[in-house]
């Protein structure tokens, strides 16, 4: 049973508690994830942005190129007008300021390039495969005005060598180059290149726009993403083209040309972890869009990587960011709002137990009063504490309950104290002696003081059965238990006992008692032992009786055989002597003398199992072997009475009993027969004795073929009897004999004559 | 010696237990004699008629009709066969009655095989003794039947009065003359084939003649 305070502080206390722990970490909990998935919509669309913006910044080049190539294609540019081509290019140029060059090569080897040259200053150059004067170059302004014109004697530069100009003609549309470091500006950039092709399909030269990409990097350094997160641009072979700090971009290669770092080798150990490992084998990128957390440095990092998803441009772009970048300030908001959470749960709490406490104090003073009454230091009706009104009707109802109990209790303890009989209270799962009458020390002689606390089982005899265990047994099932038992004076004297328990159980199974009854029975037990001796000694007297008067017929049973075995130990002493060589003969006389000497045995042993002394302990024998026996012992008798018995036995079965008395029944019944067959001078005098199973137990009858028995006659008690010199004492042993053995024995009338039938149990009876 | 002595005996067993007889007619057949063995007394009464010389094997103890019982029997019937009584109870008092009605002997079983045959030869010449006895008598007798009704009266007052049988005496007591007592006697004693008159007595004792009257 719960206390009420514990109800109230849990109620009042305990529940709030728990709710606002359960409501901070769901807000918790949900919060992070909201605002991480905010993080990663962020995070791609800065890479969007980075992209569209990428696509803006590129595709005036091909324009420009696609422009040039339209120019070329319609002839507008042609060998003569070369001047005319350079001011076409020179426009494209100025216009668009993250141009470096645009120009125009073809098939002969003719070759003009217009490009920035400083601030406010163009360069032009113009090579002309045929003339004698191949390269001519030119400084001009931002009007077109030539400012210097200059040949370059030692130039070799021949268009159709160069990759853009192959790719483009070998490809036969617009392409562009992968991107590489501009020789002559040193900047990062890519090649737009379009192939000329004639009306009849022949590629006549390429026109190709050189584009800076230092923009795309100014652009990533612009960008802004969460507080401190960056973006960079890898190509397909996973260089970095495009980074916030553009001086990282440009690494001298093995042969000391300017090239692009690869992302494994960039001076930036935060976007190497941000990209992860996600080269493949052969040095390409994988280019799928991905997302993934990192640490670095000991900080989250959220990272997405998203390739362009244009054609002819494989590139990919990394975008990453820290995570506190994003919830950085909500996590602050969030520790800050859990410690007022628990502020505010820990003063409601103890507000709530105060006033559990206040709630609970005029109960409690209920219950010490209660105790106090229980303990007999305050009397029932002295005034109560302030309480409840509901406690009050309460305390009224007990405290008239208690007054009445009491009186009770009082009652019943005198007639428990004074009964005549010995009465024990014990613990029913222990066996100790909870309580006990002066009766019951006075059967055991001894200071009752002594025996509370006792383990009843300590004042019986070693041996007897252990009483626990037996409660155990019948608890549940019986309402009580009852049991004769040998116990211990506590002199040491032996004494028997009854005991008859109940089991009484108040409320749960814990408190479980057995109120049990002991009486002193030894004085009706020795009579009873006496009894039990008599009668076992006038079984024995009488079987000794029934071996004097067998013997004689017996010894002649005996003799039977041994004369069998002179007489053919004779034959055989004669054929040995006489006929030495006729040994079959004497080896069948031999048998002949086994089988007359086993037969001999099978007496003796039917007489052993007559004498034999079990100390009336019930053993588990065959009957059909028991009946063979009796049989044996009765045949000479029956011969002389010209009487036969019969075995028709039914299946052998072993039963439980006392052999030997078993066997003295049977021969008493048996030679009953022989001797009324014989006194009554009946013409046919036969014995049948046959078995019959029957549920727990075999019945066998032994019936005979003479007059039967009268009915006045009251069989199976002593002293009546039909026979001149019976004294009536056989059936009353041989019915004593077969109830000890847990059978019964009766007598009908057959229509062939008397029949006795007793049984016998095939099982060990319980002791 | 009109019985020819010349049949062999038999020796006759009667018991009810086969084994007994089984093993005992093997055993004295294989001695040499004829051994004929009967389960009860009733069927050896059933098939001897005295005829035959030998002995009897008889066992006391025997349902129905026991060996006393047929002993009686036998003695009631005149037939004489001398009886060897075997037992396995050996009690003193049915002994004592066995040889009192003229048994040859009671042995105890088991017994000893030497003393059986001792017994059996002893009872077989027993047997042939008195079968010879017998004959004499039966031929005494036939030539005490051939006398004349007054020599028969004379020859039973001499051999009732051994002490007065002179032929004053007799020719007194008949109311006869002594010469007519003298012939009759001459003719007496040639007839019987004796002698004296002593004698005459003797055998007339021995056939039982004069009590006959």
């Amino acid at each position: 049973m719960k206390s009420l305070g514990v109800i109230l502080a849990l109620a009042l206390a305990g529940l709030q508690l728990f709710a606002v722990t359960i409501v901070v970490f769901s807000s918790y909990f949900t919060s992070e994830r909201t605002l991480l998935n905010h993080a990663r919509t962020q995070l791609v669309d800065a890479g969007q942005n980075v992209i569209e913006h990428t696509k803006s910044f590129l595709a005036p080049a091909r324009s420009a190129a696609e422009l040039s190539t339209a120019l070329a294609e319609n002839e507008i540019v042609r060998r003569e007008q070369r001047a005319l081509l350079e001011g076409l290019l020179f426009e494209q140029l100025r216009a668009a300021p993250q141009f470096a060059g645009v120009y125009y090569g073809d098939e002969e080897g003719n070759f003009v390039y217009v490009s920035r040259n400083g601030p406010e200053r163009f360069l032009s150059k113009i090579v002309r495969a045929n003339a004698e004067l191949r390269t001519i170059l030119l400084d001009r302004n931002t009007e077109f005005e030539l400012l210097a014109e200059r040949p370059d004697p030692t130039d070799t530069y021949d268009p159709r060598t160069r990759p853009w100009y192959q790719s483009a003609k070998g490809t036969l549309r617009s392409i562009w180059t992968d991107p590489y470091i501009f020789f002559t500006s040193r900047s990062p950039g890519i090649t737009a290149a379009t192939p000329v092709i004639g009306f009849d399909g022949v590629v006549q030269g390429v026109a190709g726009v050189d584009i800076e990409i230092r923009e795309l990097s100014n652009f990533l350094s612009r960008l802004r993403i969460g507080q401190t997160g960056a973006a960079f641009v890898l190509n397909r072979n996973g260089d970095v083209i495009a980074h916030p700090n553009p001086a990282l971009l440009t690494t001298a290669g093995e042969d000391g040309a300017l090239e692009f770092p690869s992302i494994e080798e960039i001076a930036d150990p935060l976007a190497r972890a941000a990209f992860g490992d996600r080269l493949r084998s052969d040095g390409t990128v994988n280019a799928r869009e991905a997302q993934y957390d990192f640490v670095y440095g000991g900080e989250r990092y959220v990272s997405q990587i998203m390739p362009f998803g244009l054609g002819e441009i494989p590139w990919t772009i990394v975008v990453y960011a820290p995570e506190n970048d994003f919830i950085g300030t909500i996590k602050d908001n969030r520790r800050l709002n859990t410690l007022i959470a628990i502020g505010i749960a820990a003063v409601t709490g103890l507000l709530g137990l105060g006033l559990a406490n206040r709630i609970h104090a005029p109960v409690r003073a209920f219950a010490v009063r209660s105790s106090l009454v229980s303990q007999g230091e305050v009397a029932p009706d002295a005034p109560m504490p302030r309480t409840y009104k509901e406690l009050e009707n309460a305390n009224t109802t007990l405290v008239n309950e208690i007054s009445q109990r009491k009186r009770t209790e009082r009652e019943y303890r005198l007639t428990f104290d004074l009964a005549s009989r010995g009465m024990i209270y014990l613990d029913e799962m222990t066996g100790r002696i909870l309580r006990l009458n002066a009766r019951f020390a006075e059967i055991f002689g001894a200071d009752p003081a002594d025996l509370e606390g006792r383990a009843f089982q300590s004042l019986l005899a070693t041996g007897e059965e252990d009483v626990v265990a037996l409660f155990a047994a019948n608890a549940g099932v019986q309402s009580g238990v009852s049991f004769k038992a040998e116990a211990r004076r506590c002199d040491g004297a032996p004494i028997w006992i009854n005991f008859t328990g109940v089991f009484i159980r108040s409320g749960d199974a814990c408190e479980s008692y057995v109120v049990a009854t002991i009486d002193d029975v030894t004085q009706a037990r020795v009579s009873e032992e006496k009894i039990d001796e008599l009668n076992r000694e006038l079984a024995h007297v009488a079987r000794q009786q029934i071996m004097g008067e067998l013997a004689t017929g017996l010894a002649h049973e005996l003799n039977q055989p041994l004369t069998a075995i002179t007489q053919t130990v004779d034959a055989a002493q004669y054929i040995v002597e006489n006929r030495p060589e006729d040994s079959a003969e004497v080896a069948k006389l031999l048998g002949e003398i086994d089988q007359q000497t086993h037969q001999a045995a099978d007496i003796i042993r039917a007489l052993r199992g007559f004498i034999r002394k079990e100390d009336n302990r019930a053993t588990r024998f065959s009957i059909n072997e028991l009946l063979e026996q009796a049989r044996r012992l009765v045949l000479s008798e029956a011969r002389r009475q010209s009487a036969e018995i019969l075995l028709r036995p039914g299946p052998d079965v072993k039963v439980s009993a006392v052999r030997v008395q078993v066997a003295q029944v049977l021969v008493n019944l048996l030679r009953n027969a022989v001797e009324a067959m014989a006194e009554a001078g009946s013409p046919e005098r036969k014995v049948v004795v046959s078995t019959r199973l029957g549920g727990d137990d075999l019945t066998i009858e032994v019936e005979d073929s003479g007059p039967g028995v009268s009915p006045d006659l009251r069989l199976f008690s002593q002293f009546e009897t039909t026979k001149a010199e019976g004294m009536g004492l056989g059936l009353s042993i041989s019915r004593t004999l077969i109830e000890s053995n847990g059978g019964r024995i009766w007598y009908d009338n057959s229509e062939r004559g008397a029949r006795f039938s007793f049984t016998l149990p095939l099982k060990p009876e319980d002791p | 010696m009109t019985e020819p002595a010349t049949a062999t005996p038999v020796v006759f067993l009667v018991d009810d237990d086969e084994t007994i007889r089984v093993s005992l007619a093997r055993a004295l057949g294989l001695r040499g004699y004829r051994v004929r063995a009967f389960a009860s007394a009733q069927a050896f009464l059933d098939a001897y008629d005295g005829k035959a010389p030998g002995c009897l094997i008889l066992d006391y103890g025997m349902p129905q009709m026991d060996g006393l019982a047929l002993q009686r029997r036998l003695i009631e019937t005149d037939i004489r066969i001398p009886i060897i009584f075997i037992t396995g109870h050996g009690g003193i008092p049915e002994s004592v009655q066995a040889i009192k009605h003229g048994a040859l002997d009671f042995l105890e079983k088991p017994f000893k095989q030497s003393v059986l045959i001792e017994r059996i030869e002893a009872a077989i010449e027993l047997d042939r003794v008195q079968r010879v006895e017998h004959a004499e008598s039966s031929a005494a007798r036939a030539r005490f039947d051939a006398l004349t009704d007054r020599e028969r009266e004379i020859a039973r007052f001499m051999v009732a009065n051994p002490g007065a049988n002179s032929s004053k005496d007799v020719a007194r007591h008949l109311d006869i003359s002594p010469r007519t007592v003298d012939h009759h006697r001459a003719r007496i004693l040639e007839k019987i084939g004796v002698n004296t008159v002593a004698e005459l007595v003797g055998l007339a004792m021995e056939v039982d003649f004069g009590k006959d009257a």
